[in-house]
């Protein structure tokens, strides 16, 4: 093997190495609210809590993370993210459609263990439009993707602020900070069940189709000269990171900026290639979200913990910047 | 491995890009279409390799329809160059030529071999995205000879527009020895000298019309270019070579 080769799998294991520190650090990490940070291995009454968390936030980074390098490939776009077909909108929709019912009519869905079917309802919806008018002659368009995903995203915003006019304060606070994102400590079975299936199998898709992913870099006639069956490719590459989005908003709402960045981030140390880019970025992606939401943990500011939403976007925001000015925000 | 087009016509809406084309490309040569800007050489190609469904007639490559083929099938006895060439990673030119086998099995020495005619081996390394645009001409050609079997369609689109002279006439050498060894080469090109140059037949387009066909020296006349191109054209004899074409 030689160090060309070799480089990208050090790599890959250093980033392991790291995820699995995170994981610990995650799972050691304690502060009471008013109390002092500790860092001690969990009561068994806390053990369960912390481990779900641990486990729930290697899923939903990893899920985002791999949602990102799909997307960014699909659209040929480095600014791509999971949420920019507008499925964090139609989350958000969703989640208020259900929290103005529950008012209105006393029906519980936002708030309860099936609280993530209206979220997931939302972004299979959104998607679903996407889809129908996201094509042209029959395939996939990138262009028009990306435009048709702005639109719905503003139009489910507006969609939002009529029905925020028409719930009480409290859940208009409810709503402020699903859409920062939160990590759940509690998650029932089909929920366990769910996230882990579409992450791992989503991890196994995108890494058999990385090849196919590096063909689909070129443009569209190039691509298909050299043997990508261009629409299937474009199918699968949407409905994967479709369905990973989908079912990370629906679970610990829309954790802005991971998608983004841990594909770039993953880029800088195992480089372009999309077979062991997609493994790295979902390690990467892991590593941010349970890093900030061990952060979350840590802080008190006195009034609860924050969302980790906050946490991601505040590490994020700059490092995407940087990727920005120092040119290395390639596909 | 034959190519033949059957009263092939397409529209973009309502502008008609190709009208009503018949004519047999000669295998084993070079085949040059010419022709003014719009007049439908780049649609023509792009019908060739499968890639726009005509509204009606047909390509032919070894008598099945080009847009039928799949893209598996198609990439195994055709590689394409457009004229500029897009890759949207930060892919190495290595990593590039290499895609060039991405349905074929792996072959080392015929990357090397591409990179090498090219003159890219020292660039091998470098980001393609980081090249001029001529350096990223020379790699999508070194792709397409990684790509293709030595029997196959070499599918160009002013695949030398951006490139250095010496680097446009090296190519033209590489060109005409792939056609000499079986490969069938059809390229846009506007350089109507280099045309001439290359040329064992060719095209001549206007208005998605096909004007005129045939072997280069018949085409190549003043009088019929004049019509097309609107300009006084005249063949000047050089020595051991093909007449040039200069604007009077």
């Amino acid at each position: 093997m030689s160090a060309l080769t070799k480089r990208p799998l050090i790599a890959l294991a250093i980033l392991f190495i790291i995820a699995l520190a995170v994981v610990v650090l995650r799972l050691l990490i304690d502060r009471p609210p008013g109390g002092e940070l500790t860092l001690a291995w969990p009561e068994e009454s806390y053990a369960k809590y912390r481990f779900t968390s641990a486990f729930v936030g290697v899923m939903i980074g990893a899920s985002l993370a791999i949602s990102g390098v799909l997307l960014q490939a699909l659209l040929r776009n480095p600014l791509a993210s999971p949420f920019i077909l507008g499925l964090s909108s139609g989350a958000g929709l969703g989640v208020m459609i259900g929290m103005y019912l529950g008012y209105v009519f006393g029906i519980q869905f936002a708030n309860d263990a099936t609280g993530t079917a209206p979220a997931m309802v939302g972004a299979v919806f959104i998607l679903l439009i996407v889809y129908l008018l996201g094509r042209r002659r029959g395939v996939l368009d990138p262009l028009s993707l990306v435009l048709v995903g702005v639109i719905l995203s503003a139009m489910c915003g507006a969609g939002m602020m009529v029905l925020q006019y028409l719930v009480p304060d409290g859940l208009r606070g409810d709503l402020l900070i699903w859409m920062m994102g939160q990590i759940p400590q509690v998650l029932n079975n089909s929920q366990l069940i769910i996230v882990t299936t579409v992450c791992i199998a989503g991890l196994i898709v995108a890494t058999i189709m990385g090849k196919a992913m590096d063909a689909a870099t070129f443009s569209d006639d190039e691509a298909r000269s050299i043997g990508l069956n261009l629409g299937p490719t474009r199918l699968a590459m949407f409905l994967l990171a479709g369905a990973l989005a989908a079912v990370t908003v629906a679970i610990a709402g829309p954790i802005g900026f991971v998608g983004l960045i841990a594909p770039h981030a993953a880029r800088l140390v195992v480089g372009p290639r999309h077979r062991i880019l997609v493994i790295a970025a979902a390690a990467v992606g892991a590593i941010l979200v349970v890093a900030a939401d061990a952060t979350s943990q840590a802080i008190d500011f006195g009034h609860g913990r924050l969302p980790v939403g906050v946490f991601t976007a505040l590490i994020g925001g700059p490092a995407f910047i940087w990727l920005l000015r120092s040119g290395k925000g390639q596909v | 491995m034959t190519i033949k087009i059957e009263n092939l016509s397409h529209s973009f809406g309502k502008i008609a890009a190709l009208k009503d084309i018949s004519t047999s490309i000669k295998p084993k040569s070079i085949t040059v279409l010419i022709g003014p800007n719009a007049a439908g050489k780049s649609t023509l190609l792009r019908c060739i390799i499968g890639a726009i469904r005509p509204n009606s007639g047909k390509v032919l490559i070894d008598k099945m329809p080009a847009h039928k083929l799949s893209a598996r099938v198609l990439a195994k006895c055709a590689a394409y160059v457009p004229q500029r060439p897009i890759v949207s990673a930060a892919f190495s030119v290595r990593e590039v030529v290499e895609l060039g086998r991405y349905v074929l099995p792996r072959n080392i020495s015929k990357v090397d071999k591409a990179l090498d005619q090219l003159d890219l081996t020292k660039l091998e390394d470098r980001a393609f995205q980081n090249l001029s645009v001529g350096q990223q001409q020379r790699v999508a050609l070194a792709r397409a000879f990684a790509q293709i079997s030595v029997n196959g369609h070499l599918i160009l689109d002013e695949p030398m527009s951006a490139m250095d002279l010496n680097y446009v006439y090296k190519c033209v050498d590489l060109l005409r020895a792939k056609a000499e060894s079986g490969a069938t080469v059809i390229l846009a090109l506007h350089d109507l000298s280099l045309a001439a140059t290359i040329a064992d037949n060719v095209l001549l387009l206007d208005n998605g019309k096909l004007i005129l066909s045939g072997d280069v020296n018949e085409v190549m006349q003043p009088g019929h270019l004049t019509k097309v191109f609107g300009i006084e054209l005249e063949r000047v004899a050089r020595a051991g070579g093909k007449d040039a074409l200069l604007v009077k």
